[in-house]
């Protein structure tokens, strides 16, 4: 079993708290990732299930066993760093075989398990290399030889893909998928790239300041996301917000109203200052009725064009058309939204989702900075 | 095909290409002169003054031919102070090497002294080298010296011992002294090398498994040996050449027993006057020290290809 629980965990570098009241249950064989900006605190979570850092309180736990005060290199874990950190003067074969060397395993039991990593990462005519005579792509696969060589419980891989140019990272996605449906160990993956979190992970750790924003399935973090943050963060372009309120049945945007079913809306949703959100593809231009607006830019990227309109109250959003698609910049319009695309949030600036739905999201209110 | 083809000519190179030759040997031109002022023309003239018999006050002598060099191949004294020259260089050069990277070790270390123990060990080698002698001579002194103070109330020795008079006690004093004046250098260059080691390879390392000493050999001692390799050749050249230390501290003596050959080369020319014979000795020690040299620039050679 390597199911791997983060037990309210907090951490301080010095008086700056890097991640407080941190939760988080990983199911054995799950591959979570890990997702948010820059500075989060997503290293610092994974630094510490390796025990490279510790903990200021709380309590992780992998398996059932407490690792607060276990050595790295007793906790049954790999890691694969950003920068991957190969030895340098050693060739692939032997950094592949560095671990397994350095837990007593010999000869033969250690050349076989180093060719059966090379051979599955398909590195074995580049054994007898130095990492320098490699590309990013192997050097990458090379650290994850070292990773799987010795079948560890728990797989930890930091933005291992975030020095590969674009084709080889969504290769290499595809790779570790694979790789991870035939090994079926628990994996945890920090990533700032949200499509290599929707894509790989069976549930997404959304983090923001030091906070586990929601931890949930791709599909609820995109359709039903936990606060403002998850909304704004998720999806390119991410989920529109216009400020306005609720008004009875309807939501008031600079004195138009956009009917909204009540009914779709937790009982203590109060008439007032609200948030609702619209993701792009979920808006309607037409002419006519509808909340109008003025097209500012239309940005064809191809396969769909991306148009930034300007509300009545000067606010801009984006919303998403096919391709073939023809909108003159400076063109009024009338904007429609799908009613069973809307979400309201308070109006706070992290504020929670109102929608009612089958599960509650798992929210915890961004601290104030 | 045309005639515009036909008329570049075929091989020559581009007038660009042969401009900025013209400038590189312009540009190079002073080093080269300054060059064969102080460097070649000093060893050509040593050569020179090898095959005569020369009497330094006068600078004048004969021509004896190869007497000089039988002189030295014969004799005693340059195959002494061969011997002499690398005992001290060997054993100087193990004590920097150990206490510096030892040093430096402890010094890319968290501790709270740090910076200030990093510009105290700068100290020795600031030191003008006539100051640390008269320390290290006051230190060692038999009468009165700290030292032999020191050891016999530790109850080391029962007896003042006389440090730079008697053998082996002078060569393990300069080679002391020598070690002590120059560990820094190579304190300062190993802990350079040691903070571009990259933190991420101790971290992968304790992940598979390596301990503290096993961290060393396996991250560490790898990532010195390029820089350490280069270190030795250069302090070897150096200390292989030394003469002011040495000099002041024991001239030398008791009788030759630490006359290197650098104090060889000037004991026979301005104490014995022979600049001829101490020429033929420059040239058997440089050609000793060819062999550092053609190691270095070996070792360079590697590093950039
Ligand atoms: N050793 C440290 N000392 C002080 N502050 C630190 C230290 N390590 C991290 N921090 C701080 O903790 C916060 C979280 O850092 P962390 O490295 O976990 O971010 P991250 O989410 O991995 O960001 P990125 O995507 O840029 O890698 C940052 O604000 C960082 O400045
Ligand atoms: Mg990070």
């Amino acid at each position: 079993m390597a199911n791997v629980t983060f037990r309210n965990v907090h951490k301080a570098f010095g008086t700056y708290v890097a991640l407080e009241n941190l939760d988080l249950d990983i199911r054995d064989g799950e591959f979570v990732a890990l997702l948010g900006p820059s500075g989060c605190g997503k290293s610092t979570t994974l630094r510490m299930l390796a025990g490279l850092d510790f903990p200021t309180r709380g309590e992780i736990l992998i398996g059932d066993r407490v690792v607060n005060d276990l050595a790295p290199g007793k906790r049954d874990i790999a890691m694969v760093f950003q920068s991957y950190a190969l030895y340098p003067h050693m060739t692939v074969g032997e950094n592949i075989g560095y671990p397994l060397k350095k837990r007593g395993i010999k000869g033969r039991a250690r050349e076989e398990a180093v060719q059966k990593a090379a051979a599955l990462l398909q590195l074995e005519p580049l054994l007898d290399r130095k990492p320098k005579q490699l590309s990013g792509g192997q050097q990458q696969r090379v650290a994850l030889g070292r990773a799987l060589v010795r079948e560890p419980q728990v797989f930890l891989l930091d933005e291992p893909l975030s020095n590969l140019d674009a084709k080889l990272r969504s290769y290499m996605r595809a790779e570790l998928i694979e790789l991870h449906r035939r090994l079926g160990k628990t994996m945890v993956y920090v990533t700032h790239d949200q499509l290599e979190a929707m894509t790989m992970a069976s549930r997404i750790a959304v983090m923001h300041a030091g906070l586990v924003q929601q931890f949930d399935t791709p599909d609820a973090i995109y359709n039903r996301p936990a606060n403002r943050f998850v909304a704004g963060f998720i999806g390119t372009p991410p989920m529109n917000q216009i400020e306005g309120a609720v008004d009875g049945g309807d939501f008031v945007v600079a004195g138009h109203r956009i009917p909204i079913d009540r009914t779709a809306f937790v009982d203590s949703l109060r008439d007032g200052p609200a948030v609702l959100g619209v993701r792009p593809e979920a808006i309607t231009i037409a002419t006519g009725e509808g909340l109008p607006a003025t097209v500012r830019l239309a940005e064809n990227t191809g396969h769909e064009t991306i148009v930034t309109l300007e509300l009545p109250d000067h606010s801009r959003i984006a919303a998403r058309v096919e391709a073939a698609r023809r909108l003159d910049v400076g063109h009024n319009v009338a904007l429609r939204f799908d009613p069973a695309a809307i979400h309201l949030f308070e109006a706070t600036e992290n504020g929670a989702r109102l929608n009612r739905d089958e599960t509650p999201a798992s929210v915890i209110p961004m601290r104030s900075k | 095909m045309t005639a515009i083809a036909t008329n570049i000519p075929k091989s020559a190179t581009p007038p660009l290409e042969r401009a900025y030759a013209r400038l590189g040997v312009l540009l190079i031109a002073p080093t080269i002169l300054v060059f064969s002022l102080v460097i070649v023309y000093p060893l050509l003239a040593a050569i020179y003054l090898s095959v005569f018999s020369i009497y330094t006050p006068t600078l004048q002598g004969g021509f004896v031919g190869a007497d000089n060099y039988i002189e030295l191949l014969t004799g005693k004294a340059f195959w002494n102070s061969l011997k002499v020259t690398l005992i001290w260089t060997v054993g100087t050069l193990t004590l920097q090497i150990v206490a510096g990277v030892g040093l430096a070790l402890l010094l890319h270390q968290n501790i709270w002294f740090r910076s200030l123990a990093r510009s105290l060990v700068l100290f020795p080698y600031f030191l003008s080298t006539v100051v640390a002698v008269l320390v290290w001579k006051w230190l060692f002194n038999d009468l009165y010296g700290a030292l032999n103070q020191g050891l016999m109330q530790l109850g080391i020795i029962d007896m003042p011992l006389d440090w730079l008079g008697s053998m082996p006690n002078a060569m393990i004093g300069v080679i002391l002294v020598g070690a002590w004046k120059f560990f820094p250098f190579v304190v300062i260059a190993v802990l350079a090398r040691l903070q571009t080691i990259p933190e991420n390879l101790y971290e992968a390392a304790r992940i598979d498994g390596a301990g503290p000493i096993a961290r060393f050999f396996d991250v560490t001692l790898p990532q010195l040996r390029s820089v350490l390799t280069v270190i030795i050749l250069l302090r070897a050249i150096w200390d292989f050449k030394e003469f002011d230390l040495l000099y002041l501290l024991t001239g030398g003596g008791p009788v030759t027993s630490t006359q290197t050959l650098s104090l060889l080369v000037y004991q026979e020319a301005f104490g014995l006057n022979q600049m001829g014979q101490a020429a033929a000795y420059s040239v058997g020690m440089m050609l000793v020290m060819l062999v550092f040299m053609v190691l270095y620039i070996r070792q360079t050679k590697e590093k950039n290809a």
